[in-house]
């Protein structure tokens, strides 16, 4: 069974958004089941024309990059539907193979997680 | 058993991830791996400080073989065997 890494992506500050990607595309690279679950300003990662906007100087790829190698890799991508208000987004803002899940998907899915990292 | 000699080694792909910040020395050699038969060794060039670190232990986690690592200039080369 591999291992299950849960990433909560909460913020678009660049510091805060790149790593989960860093960090998830060497999970998937070991072989690891990666989950992100983006939420509050983290919902922009995931917008429709939004990861273009977050950039990092010197960070290997840009997040457009890492988020395809991250779906290519098979990782599950979730917008939490509980910050849409908040984000002011709603589900048709968002990328393709983004799937919408609340706060039970989260709390399920961190219980059954060997890894949970929040950003 | 004889220690191989890296500077002979037959390699069936160059993967050049020199200039490329961590991690994407480990996602160029997961990807090139994957390119090459079981059996098979790739070589990485990695300018990034870590990667000589990170990619033995990547290596013995997902199976397959490290070989060893020789110094280019201002740069490693790394050599690691598809053992899966």
């Amino acid at each position: 069974m591999p291992a299950k890494m849960m990433i909560f992506c909460g913020s678009d500050d660049p510091q805060k958004a790149f790593p989960p990607f860093m960090l998830g595309s060497g999970a998937l690279a070991t072989e690891m089941e990666v989950t992100m679950f983006f939420t509050m300003s983290g919902l922009n990662i995931v917008k429709k024309g939004g990861a273009e906007k977050i950039v990092l100087p010197g960070a290997p790829k840009t997040l457009p990059e890492f988020i395809e190698v991250m779906q290519e890799g098979g990782a599950k991508m979730i917008a939490c539907s509980a910050a849409f208000p908040i984000a002011g987004i709603e589900e048709q803002d968002l990328i393709e193979r983004v799937e919408c899940g609340g706060v039970a998907t989260f709390v399920i899915g961190a219980e059954e997680a060997d890894i949970v990292l929040t950003f | 058993m004889a220690e191989i000699d890296l500077e002979k080694l037959e390699v069936a792909n160059v993967v050049d991830a020199r200039g490329m910040a961590c991690p994407g020395p480990l996602l160029e050699a997961k990807k090139s791996i994957g390119t090459v038969s079981v059996g098979q060794t790739i070589e990485v060039l990695s300018g990034d400080a870590s990667t000589k670190n990170d990619l033995p232990k990547w290596a013995a986690k997902v199976g397959h073989e490290f070989l060893g690592v020789l110094a280019g200039e201002g740069y490693d080369r790394l050599f690691i065997t598809r053992r899966k």
